[in-house]
């Protein structure tokens, strides 16, 4: 229990770090009608890696929140960008080895936001059709529990903005 | 059991950070053993593009330099190209000092990873490079145990092909003795710290 405290309260800082370094992206709000309530979404520094040449797989990372307890369940790209869209998570095994499996669905909490980060989860854009050059932009959508979407462009650099 | 990366990196980096807080920065910030581990004797071919018959390469850095060794596969789209970006920005920050590292990447994905992907891959990453590639894969697990690496490559029922690797990064000197291992998560600024280290240990004459 005190492992996963601590993990907890590292994760935490870690995505409030994240967050403060994303201020200068682009930040999108689109409201949906739920089947009760209304969510809003909010996304910020959302960027993709420059795909190495002869690369055909791609990540996009962001932060989102919703303002209902929600999940993100899909993510989706033009197939003029790349094939297939899915959301993954990287994991460590328990021999130490790392691999990726896709995920249905990631739980959201009310107002929290959720990264989407290098070694965590990630958008994975698989058999990219051309190579994401910097400065580029994909656009994005996010598909929730609550039945709501919202759509972003991630900025194509090298590193997290 | 698995744990997510993120959660294990921030542990990691908290962890780095106030071992790095505490110190003059002239602490190794990856990990060290008591026993190093000693890779000077594997061996696996470097191959090149258009042709170029492969040569045997050998894991030992040169005299006053360090080489980085990291195995890992062109089509990781999270993993690799975060450490490998890590290690490009570490680099640019050390200066002169960067035409020191020396960076050899292991495919653990020989079958789709061929010479002329692999070359292309790391020029985006860095300026010296080996690509390593064996498609004798009880070959390439030997090393791997030098390094205390595992790997894997799976096939689901889609067809689609599900790659496992050890994330660390391994810094070998000119004996062949692994002086640190630098794990998933340390980031540039640990990478570039302990490759500072390094260069004054070897400058002083203690590695």
């Amino acid at each position: 229990m005190k492992k996963l405290g601590i993990g907890l309260a590292a994760f935490s800082a870690l995505s409030l770090g994240i967050t403060a370094c994303g201020s200068s992206s682009e930040t999108t709000d689109t409201t949906v009608a739920a089947a009760t309530e209304t969510a809003t979404y909010t996304v910020d520094g959302a960027w993709a890696r420059v795909s190495p040449m002869e690369a055909t797989m791609g990540a996009v990372y962001l932060n989102v929140a919703s303002t209902l307890d929600d999940a993100l369940v899909g993510a989706s790209v033009s197939t003029d960008i790349a094939a297939m869209t899915q959301v993954h998570e990287t994991l460590m095994n328990a021999d130490g080895t790392m691999g990726m499996r896709e995920i249905a669905s990631v739980p959201m909490t009310a107002n929290t936001p959720l990264a989407l980060a290098p070694g965590g989860y990630h958008v994975m854009l698989l058999d990219l059709i051309a190579p994401l050059e910097i400065g580029a932009t994909v656009s994005v959508t996010l598909t929730f529990a609550s039945g709501g979407t919202t759509t972003f462009d991630a900025i194509v650099s090298e590193e997290a903005p | 059991m698995k744990k997510p990366l993120h959660v294990i990196a921030a542990i990691f980096t908290l962890s780095a950070l106030a071992i790095g807080c505490g110190s003059d920065q002239a602490t190794l910030q990856g990990i060290t053993r008591e026993s190093p581990l000693t890779v000077g004797s594997a061996s696996l071919p470097e191959e090149f593009e258009n042709g170029t018959p492969p040569s045997e390469f050998t894991f030992v850095a040169k005299e006053g330099e360090l080489l980085v060794v990291f195995f890992g596969y062109t089509m990781c789209p999270d993993i690799c190209p975060t450490s490998l970006s890590d290690f490009r920005s570490a680099l640019r920050r050390l200066g002169d000092r960067a035409d020191k590292v020396d960076l050899a990447f292991v495919t653990v994905d020989p079958d789709r990873d061929t010479a002329d992907k692999l070359a292309p891959f790391l020029s985006t990453y860095a300026t010296r490079f080996h690509a390593i590639r064996t498609t004798d894969f009880s070959l390439l697990k030997s090393v791997q145990d030098k390094f205390l690496v595992r790997s894997s490559v799976t096939t689901d029922e889609t067809g689609y092909v599900q790659v496992t690797h050890t994330g660390t990064a391994f810094v070998v000197d000119s004996n062949g003795v692994v002086v640190v291992e630098l794990p998933f998560g340390i980031g540039a600024d640990g990478m570039e710290n302990d490759f500072r280290v390094l260069f004054n240990n070897i400058e002083n004459g203690e590695l």
